[in-house]
């Protein structure tokens, strides 16, 4: 639990531990564990998600590039914040889901979305499971218990309580780990959300980022509490501060949310911390694979290699595809699919109406900075 | 079995609880005490409380939370207490509930069904007297219901709870007690979207839903009188609306009369206007006319000259009738 009158000024930078007591670190600089948060994983699965994060990194920055160039309508990424984000998502069990925002398409990919498919949405042509319908990073998939992301900050949060204390009530053991930006905890659905939780002893993780900025808005303006953590006290809900650049102590911190969670003691609300401007994950995890001689710049090489052809593969599939039918605009308002004969008799005119007007050119899309 | 609206109601979701396991019921106060209106008597005890759940007060967390336990597979029913409270709620039906199955191209979809009651004349004020309906007709994705007596309110919420997309259930609290009616035992469905003819006419169209209903009617019967028989339209389903019944009645008559308690100006009368003249002008002997709530907060004292009753409605079927 965290004590909010301890914890330090709000986007403080924690590298430095004797600053910021609160705040729980495995990985040390030197690339060595704390034994007292190591979360005891095996070196396979640190490969893997040091690979992981690499990837995403990747993809951010391609997209990033594609957005310059007008060729995809927005991107957002998750730069410096892919060890919270991968961490996260590997403590995680199968039957476990995840409530994500739009930067954690990287938590959604390992959990089993393809790569291909998530272009297809960036793309938003006709493969794209929300066929078209929703700006890129706002990504879904069933199969990989993802739900689908929405633009609002912070409506979420009351999904992800309802969903996991559903299946608390069906009896049936899974976890649910919603992840927001720091913002989101000045919504009410903020308040809502994690008031029912601690209420009904719900069992989900709350997963907050502190990346110190909200758009242009610092976290000192979203709140006058002492941590972001701290927020769960008036709630009843157990709060833990965590370096969000750290893989391990994130991995370790949500293991054991959702064991906490699992076995009925309720849920808890993680703050990681990943203010910009602190040591890269990526290379932290690096120093600890090169401290156990399991990585080397020539195998960096090769992932890099194999992870961009992957990638210029899924690029060119999903900008071959062509963008959704004109008259799928009427899909999926109300059941029946595309099936234009059960659609209500207003749909049905208006679909009509489309129709019968010649279709515009579809313009590329638009840059939205 | 005679029953009166919140019997019927009440039947209803006990009738589906039984059938259907994952019907949930949550809300303020519905669990224990069984609503403040008392729908929900009863169900707290027969089917405990993972299925009854008292919430905290927070009409954004009652929806947000519903859609989850639908996003999970439950039939959650939340109940708003009054649909004057539903604003806290508002964004979550218009931006999540309505919206999840288009954005999600159909993978996903959040079923719910918000049970809340509606509308004045029972001496609740400005914050539990109004009628805002119209603000979830404008919203793609959503069903709208409104019932008039027993019967329907049973048929129609069941139908209702077995529709596969989000509805709001619209329950008009003046006569929650006052209508009376019989209700069948056991299982039936009134189909969404299908209007009732009440009363028929040949003369002027009412159309009418909810409490208003009865105003209508009676402004019907005393039209009678004057020689002008009316045919009073009740809606049942509010959107999608039964626009071939509408249509249909219109063109009989050719004079229209729409009745409603929320205020005039944007409420469902206008859209039916609209609909009117766009598919029937050529039909129509007099301009079609609006007896509504006026563009005013929802008045205490006064509340019985703010409601578009029986008095104020004939004045307007004679105009017409006589254009």
């Amino acid at each position: 639990m965290v004590a909010p009158a301890a914890a330090p000024p709000l986007g403080h930078d924690s590298a430095d531990p004797a600053r910021d007591p609160d705040l729980v670190r495995a990985l040390r600089d030197d690339g060595s564990l704390d034994p007292a948060h190591d979360p005891k994983v095996s070196d396979d699965l640190v490969l893997a998600l040091h690979g992981q994060m690499v990837l995403v990194r990747l993809v951010d920055t391609r997209l990033a590039a594609l957005q310059r160039e007008g060729r995809v309508a927005f991107h957002i990424g998750a730069s410096g914040e892919e060890a919270a984000i991968v961490g996260s998502a590997a403590a995680l069990r199968a039957s476990d889901w995840i409530f994500p925002s739009s930067r954690e398409v990287g938590a959604a990919l390992w959990r089993g979305l393809s790569l291909g498919s998530y272009l297809h949405h960036v793309f938003a042509n006709a493969e794209d499971a929300s066929k078209g319908r929703q700006t890129p990073e706002h990504f879904a998939s069933k199969k990989a218990k993802v739900a689908p992301v929405g633009d609002l900050t912070g409506t979420h949060i009351p999904h992800a309580v309802g969903f996991a204390w559903a299946a608390k009530s069906r009896r049936e053991e899974l976890v649910v780990l919603v992840y927001f930006g720091e913002g989101a905890t000045s919504s009410g659905d903020f308040h809502n959300g994690v008031n029912m939780a601690g209420v009904f002893k719900v069992p989900v993780v709350f997963f907050c980022r502190n990346n110190g900025w909200a758009t242009s808005t610092p976290a000192s303006k979203q709140t006058a509490c002492a941590s972001f953590a701290g927020k769960g006290v008036a709630y009843g809900v157990s709060g833990v501060r965590v370096d969000g650049g750290d893989l391990f102590a994130v991995l370790k911190a949500t293991r054991d949310a959702v064991a906490r969670a699992a076995s009925g003691g309720g849920p808890t609300l993680i703050e990681a911390v990943t203010v910009a401007g602190r040591a890269d994950p990526i290379a932290r995890t690096r120093a600890w694979l090169d401290a156990k001689g399991l990585f080397s710049d020539a195998k960096h090489a090769a992932l890099v290699e194999n992870l961009e052809r992957e990638i210029d593969v899924a690029i060119a599939a999903a900008e071959r595809v062509a963008p959704p039918s004109r008259e799928s605009i009427f899909d999926d308002v109300y059941a029946g699919g595309s099936n234009a004969a059960a659609l209500p008799w207003h749909l049905r005119e208006q679909r009509a109406l489309l129709l019968a007007t010649p279709p515009r050119t579809l313009p590329k899309p638009s840059t939205v900075e | 079995m005679q029953m009166n609206m919140v019997q019927a109601i009440n039947d209803a979701l006990r009738h589906e609880m039984k059938k259907d396991d994952r019907v949930v019921v949550l809300g303020e106060d519905v669990g224990k005490v069984g609503g403040v209106f008392r729908v929900t008597a009863g169900l707290y005890d027969e089917f405990g409380e993972d299925r009854v759940i008292d919430t905290p007060l927070s009409e954004g967390g009652i929806i947000g939370t519903a859609i989850g336990m639908a996003l999970y597979g439950l039939l959650p029913v939340p109940e708003i207490q009054f649909s004057d409270f539903i604003f806290p709620a508002y964004d979550q039906i218009v931006s999540e509930l309505a919206k999840f199955r288009y954005r999600s191209g159909g993978e996903y979809a959040a079923k719910l069904v918000i049970r809340t009651p509606v509308g004045g004349g029972i001496r609740g004020g400005l914050y539990h007297s109004q009628s805002p309906e119209s603000l979830f007709m404008h919203v793609a994705g959503l069903k709208v219901v409104c019932p008039s007596n027993p019967h329907d309110a049973k048929g129609l919420l069941l139908a209702s709870l077995r529709d596969p997309d989000p509805v709001l259930f619209f329950e008009p609290k003046r006569i929650y007690r006052a209508a009376k009616g019989d209700v069948p035992d056991g299982d039936y469905t009134v189909e969404l979207s299908k209007a009732a003819i009440a009363r028929e006419g040949r003369h002027v169209t009412v159309i009418a839903w909810g409490a208003m209903l009865y105003e209508a009617i009676a402004a019907a019967t005393e039209a009678a009188k004057q020689g002008i028989e009316c045919e009073v339209v009740d809606l049942r389903t509010l959107w999608p609306v039964d626009i071939e019944t509408v249509i249909a009645s219109v063109k009989k008559t050719g004079r229209v009369v729409v009745v409603h308690e929320a205020p005039k100006t944007c409420g469902f009368g206008a859209e039916l206007v609209a609909l009117i003249n766009e598919k029937a002008f050529l039909h129509l002997e007099a301009p079609p006319m609006r007896v509504t709530g006026f563009d005013t907060p929802f008045p205490y004292t006064l509340e019985m000259e703010y409601l578009p009753l029986a008095h104020r409605i004939l004045p307007a079927v004679i105009e017409t009738a006589k254009f």
